[in-house]
């Protein structure tokens, strides 16, 4: 039962970063954007969830109290707008300009977060974010086997839309591109204008993240987007298989796995004298699995498919 | 990946008609007793959660051989959050779910405790004790009925340190004050409550500057500070960066004239900076005054890590976990809110005051058996929790004399409630 009620817990969280890491996957696995900034875009989803749906507090700026899923299309909005911003002023940028410029631009959202004291609540964060339809359940275990349905469907939804997206003929120019822009030039596409549109749909796909995120532990601070989950997102597409949405949710939920199974492995075989050295044997344990994988699956768990048009031979 | 969609929502089908069963299971103690622990062990904050866990640790060998809990050794299971709230919340849940503990200590930054409370451990109604989060949001949480009252905190809350050092500044004569602080909860709250405490009282703050940690100068902020030549200047910081700007005010000119936070109070700092400029220092901290139960918990410390534990948060994690122990004897079973009853329970002025260490917890055990009253006074001095599960502790104003730490006054918990009540109206 506990364990049951564990799990779900467990996959509410991976349903979620999974959506992460698939908007990811169309920006660098389909279209070869290298977005450094991927909690800076998460972050704008949850804060925006928050700051449309929380109660109303005097010290606040924004006092709307909106229903939770008008908290999630704007979160939506916003992480569009924050990303066609970004996106205008760096997609001219080539690999590692662009991820020193998106890495910049994360940490200046989450400052931003940390010192606007009137709209986001700064370093204090903002409380009793609504969950969403929480009145209607009794217990934690119902409300989350509610929200895994949520989230997991969310999580459906983005999957079954980008696998369609990634199928198009859009889909194959974004392919095009990242193999070779300069022949997708000659042919007559509109590299930057496509770049720029694979770059804000990654990005709003990661705001809606965010504000499942908020929506299912109903706080927010500036610490839940500390720059390392941009990296945690990074390995998850690259273990499980970068260009390849399902090697993308596979990937997210063997490292977030391997993040909280060591956690529990270690207290369980460390004795307790040694048990305040077992954080550090945790993260050495954690790379270690992470670079043999790289060695011996250097495409990831699920590598990229090999793509032929149906028509050919 | 379908095959395991469908097993998950067998086992959620199998699952949704149990929970009926379990409530009922938790009277009966079984051996060894859980307490469940979150620590940032490694990440920004590892350095300062490793002594913290030492300190829990010591607590809970204390505990042990003092008799354990309910006759039941404790087997204390920590799990590092890695200064993260997502893997502090997952740990919360793991704890609370599949090992079952009844209590849970931690953690250390309010970014990680409070996503552990919305999300796991109200709604599980299960108490947590935290050593280190200082963050006001949980009083308002708490006056809001939102903790349902499962959350303690055994440090004095930003407001306790503001207005006792605002009232120490008062009466050395300070009119003009400018504050540095570091741009946290714990800055920012401090900066709030010393202001409003120590306009009250007839000063004023001329400035407040906010830094960012981990640089290595903080030129600016200091001369951003200077530039009013207050009377005194108060420094809101973490020993390292501290010590750092603390030599660059004095270099600059500024008064000695500091005001210092509890996280100053350590030997470190005094050495970095040079103990000759901090003559006119003070700084505030909880009582740890310098009782019998204090100072057994600072030899047992020694003894056990030949550390000091002059460092944030271990005096309070060893609170945290021996509060705990002594709550769970107390509660009838090992509910939840058993526990947190409990926990109330400990603090009546007429009891008999139990100390740190094994023979104190023995001696504890004994008395909850015959049906006495205990209250329980720790390594931070008497201990005594408010409605929103605060401690409303005395206070210590300490000094720096030669190189060495001091102590200049104590305020009493008459007085500073007195204070508050002058402050707050």
């Amino acid at each position: 039962m506990g364990i049951v009620s564990y799990l779900i817990f467990f996959a509410i969280v991976v349903s979620i970063l999974s959506i992460i890491t698939l908007g990811l996957n169309l920006q660098w696995g389909s279209t070869g954007v290298f977005n450094a900034g991927v909690v800076g875009f998460y972050a704008v989803g949850g804060y925006t969830y928050a700051i449309l749906t929380a109660p109303g507090r005097p010290e606040l700026l924004v006092n709307l109290e909106l229903p939770w899923i008008l908290g999630v299309v704007g979160a939506l909005i916003a992480s569009a707008i924050a990303a066609l911003l970004v996106g205008l002023a760096t997609m001219k940028l080539r690999g590692d300009y662009l991820a020193i410029a998106t890495f910049g631009i994360a940490v200046t959202i989450q400052l931003i977060a940390l010192n606007w004291e009137g709209l986001t609540g700064g370093s204090l964060g903002m409380t009793s974010v609504p969950r969403p339809l929480s009145g209607f359940f009794e217990t934690p275990f119902t409300y989350n086997v509610f929200y895994l349905c949520l989230s997991a469907g969310f999580c459906l939804l983005t999957y079954w839309a980008l696998e369609r997206i990634v199928r198009s003929p859009w889909g194959r120019v974004l392919r095009a591109i990242r193999e070779d822009e300069g022949a997708a030039i000659a042919l007559g596409k509109d590299a930057a204008t496509l770049r720029l549109q694979a770059f804000v749909l990654g990005s709003t796909v990661m705001g809606l993240a965010g504000a499942l995120y908020v929506g299912f532990i109903g706080f927010v601070s500036p610490f839940d987007f500390v720059p390392i989950i941009t990296f945690q997102i990074w390995t998850m597409l690259i273990v499980g298989g970068s260009g390849n949405n399902k090697g993308a949710v596979l990937g997210t939920l063997v490292v977030w796995g391997l993040w909280s199974a060591s956690g529990t492995l270690i207290s369980k075989i460390l004795p307790a004298a040694f048990q305040t050295q077992g954080g550090a044997v945790q993260t050495i344990l954690i790379g270690l699995v992470l670079v043999l994988t790289l060695l011996f699956k250097p495409g990831g768990l699920i590598g990229e498919e090999p793509t032929t048009s149906r028509h050919a031979g | 990946m379908k095959r395991s969609i469908g097993l998950l929502a067998g086992a959620v089908l199998v699952s949704a008609w149990m929970p009926a069963q379990n409530a009922q299971a938790q009277n009966a103690v079984s051996c060894p007793v859980k307490l469940g622990g979150i620590l940032p062990l490694t990440g920004s904050m590892g350095p300062v959660g490793k002594r913290i866990s030492d300190s829990a640790q010591l607590a809970v060998k204390h505990i042990n051989e003092g008799g354990g809990i309910k006759g039941c050794p404790v087997e204390f299971i920590l799990r590092d959050d890695q200064g993260q709230p997502t893997v502090g919340v997952d740990a919360a849940k793991y704890l609370v779910e599949v090992e079952r503990v009844p209590a849970i200590t931690g953690s250390v930054s309010s970014g990680v405790t409070l996503p552990i409370l919305t999300s796991v451990t109200v709604p599980s109604k299960v108490p947590v004790v935290s050593c280190c989060s200082t963050a006001a949001t949980f009083t308002t949480l708490a006056q809001e009925g939102k903790t349902g009252g499962f959350f303690f905190r055994t440090l004095p809350t930003v407001k306790t340190q503001a207005y006792a050092s605002a009232k120490v500044a008062a009466d050395r004569g300070f009119k003009r004050v400018t504050m540095i602080y570091i741009n946290t909860d714990f800055g920012t709250g401090m900066v709030k409550d010393f202001t409003k405490a120590f306009n009250k009282l007839g000063g004023q703050v001329l400035k407040t500057v906010a830094y960012n940690e981990n640089q290595p100068s903080y030129r600016a902020e200091v001369n951003s500070a200077l530039s009013d030549k207050p009377d005194a200047v108060f420094l809101v910081a973490f020993p390292q960066d501290g010590a750092t700007m603390t030599r660059e005010w004095i270099s600059l000119g500024g008064t000695q004239n500091l005001i210092l936070n509890n996280a100053l109070r350590t030997p470190e700092y005094v050495k970095a900076v040079g103990g000759k400029f901090l003559q006119n220092a003070f700084g505030m901290d909880n009582a740890s005054t310098s009782g019998p139960t204090v100072e057994s918990f600072k030899q047992s410390f020694q003894a056990a890590y030949n550390a000091s534990p002059d460092g944030p948060g271990i005096y309070n994690q060893y609170d945290a976990v021996m509060i705990l122990g002594l709550a769970m004897n107390l509660a009838p079973d090992l509910s939840g809110t058993a526990i947190r009853d409990a926990m109330r329970k400990l603090q009546s002025p007429d009891a008999t005051v139990v100390g740190t260490g094994p023979e104190e917890f023995k001696k504890a055990i004994a008395l909850i058996k015959d049906g006495k009253a205990i209250r329980y006074s720790g390594a931070t001095g008497p201990l005594e929790f408010d409605a929103n599960g605060d401690v409303s502790g005395a206070a210590l104003i300490w000094n720096v004399k030669g190189d060495q730490l001091g102590t200049d006054q104590t305020l009493t918990v008459e007085e500073m409630s007195k204070l508050i009540k002058q402050i707050d109206g």
